[in-house]
């Protein structure tokens, strides 16, 4: 259910971040076990879209907790965070409905790999917002995003130049094509998480 | 250095293709292992050649016969021929210049199965044999009649069907241990009894089961199958394989089938559950990433 809560001091807002990130980390988790099993799991895709829409749902509360009750925290910084936090579940959703859309038949083992840097990005996005309501450090956390970020970035860049080898099927093409940059944008959005966060400890300061 | 036929022009490596290179023809369902499409069917015929004239009547007349055809004016990569899904190929040598022979033992190479006809102008008796001896299936020298060139592709397929795998008794049925593989009703069966197995999945089962004993790798499965280049990573004939297996365990669990060799691909051999080496779990998991 829903926490909103009351708050002068961004504390209501920050336990809702922490909410959605805890929601970001479950959805990354499942999109790996969805990946790694892949087609006997296949309905891991429909957990995951109950992932997006409460998603949905806690971006639509930190919106309603930013308007209502005010805040602190900056408002473009907060509304950048629940904004990137929502399009990590929003790409990771968009990469399991493609599998079916796509009628794809087998994994591939890149598609794997990016499925398991979205999930720890997703562990240290969870854990960076647990540590911003606490008032904790969280610079490991963000080291970790970018690192993670940069390994999503080299795996995207072969994975995608590999399809583009002469005499493939063109519809392998066109299906994984969009499904590595789907993966590798979840990423980058757990990437823009770090970033705001840096800003708003910055601010902290 | 052969030499042109007649009075035409040869260009090298500059020349716009008639139809795409890479496009294959419509898919075929079963395939030899050898690269050649073994099942009855039109011939799927590419003639690199730009002699308009000899080309347009050729064409012409393997239209007629139902063929299909394409008329290339550059010489392909052999991946991009794998794609086509050629039963054979006509190649004018001379319009490769010096890098002819090159090409030829390319594709002689990378495409096993692919019957390579030479069709040339006038060659010295060395050339004919450094060509036969590289892998071309027959020479033919210009000017030639249509007619005959048509006859010789049509033998050179005859001989490579004869010589695939599965090619002399395509259409009975293949036992292995329990199991009995229909191409003819594209189903394997045991005690009578169909395995359900779909379009896709028979198809690796009957290429496995024709090439008994011989361990082929994934490229040259997922070639086979599925008639393209295999992207690596592409764990398709892993789940292919794993989910053939499930069926027929269900109807035939004594039994081990197929073998996975770790990093190189799979191997069709029947064993009976005594047989010595028969239980060998761990060469039965799919790796993760071979």
């Amino acid at each position: 259910m829903s926490m909103l809560r009351s708050s002068s001091n961004g504390n209501g807002l920050l336990v809702l971040f922490e909410e959605s990130g805890r929601n970001v980390e479950r959805t990354g988790s499942l999109l790996r076990e969805l990946l790694d099993h892949f087609p006997e799991h296949s309905s891991l895709a429909r957990d995951i879209l109950i992932c997006e829409q409460e998603g949905d749902r806690i971006t639509h509360d930190i919106i309603h907790e930013m308007t209502v009750h005010g805040s602190k925290l900056d408002q473009r910084d907060a509304y950048e965070l629940a904004r990137a936090l929502d399009d990590v579940v929003d790409y990771a959703e968009e990469t399991a409905d493609s599998l079916e859309l796509y009628g794809v038949e087998a994994p591939m083992e890149q598609a794997q790999e990016l499925a398991g840097v979205l999930a720890g990005a997703s562990e240290a996005v969870a854990a960076a917002l647990t540590h911003l309501r606490a008032g904790d450090e969280v610079s490991t956390q963000l080291i970790e995003i970018h690192r993670l970020e940069n390994e999503g970035d080299r795996i995207s860049r072969e994975a995608i130049a590999s399809l583009f080898k002469s005499g493939t099927d063109p519809m392998v093409v066109i299906r994984w094509k969009d499904i590595f940059e789907s993966l590798e944008q979840a990423i980058d959005s757990c990437e823009t998480v770090a970033h705001v966060v840096e800003g708003m400890r910055l601010k902290q300061r | 250095m052969l030499q042109a036929h007649g009075t035409q022009q040869y260009t090298r490596f500059h020349m716009q293709e008639s139809q795409s290179a890479v496009a294959p023809f419509a898919p075929a369902p079963v395939t030899g292992v050898t690269g050649v499409r073994v099942q009855p069917g039109p011939i799927r015929l590419a003639v690199i050649d730009t002699d308009s004239g000899f080309v347009r009547v050729l064409a012409k007349r393997v239209g007629e016969m139902g063929w299909q055809h394409r008329v290339l004016t550059t010489p392909p990569r052999p991946e991009d021929l794998l794609s086509m899904r050629l039963h054979a190929l006509i190649v004018d040598l001379a319009l490769l210049g010096p890098h002819g022979w090159e090409f030829l033992e390319q594709v002689c190479e990378s495409v096993p199965g692919l019957g390579v006809i030479v069709c040339t102008g006038t060659s010295s008796v060395a050339q004919r044999v450094r060509g036969l001896r590289i892998g071309a299936d027959d020479w033919i020298t210009k000017p030639c009649h249509p007619q005959e060139v048509i006859a010789r592709v049509e033998a050179v397929v005859r001989r490579r069907k004869r010589s695939s795998p599965g090619g002399a008794g395509e259409d009975g049925p293949l036992m292995a241990g329990e199991l009995e593989i229909r191409s003819d009703q594209f189903q394997a069966f045991v005690g009578g009894q169909s395995i359900d197995l779909t379009r896709r999945e028979f198809e690796l089962l009957h290429l496995l089961a024709n090439a008994r004993g011989r361990v082929l790798e994934r490229e040259q499965i997922y070639q086979h199958v599925w008639g393209y280049a295999m992207v690596h990573g592409d764990r398709s004939v892993d789940v292919f394989v794993r989910k053939v297996r499930q069926k027929i365990e269900r109807f035939s669990p004594d039994w081990i089938y197929i073998h996975t060799h770790f990093g190189i691909g799979y191997r069709f051999e029947p064993e009976a559950p005594d047989d010595d080496d028969a239980a060998e779990p761990a060469a039965e998991e799919i790796p993760s990433g071979a």
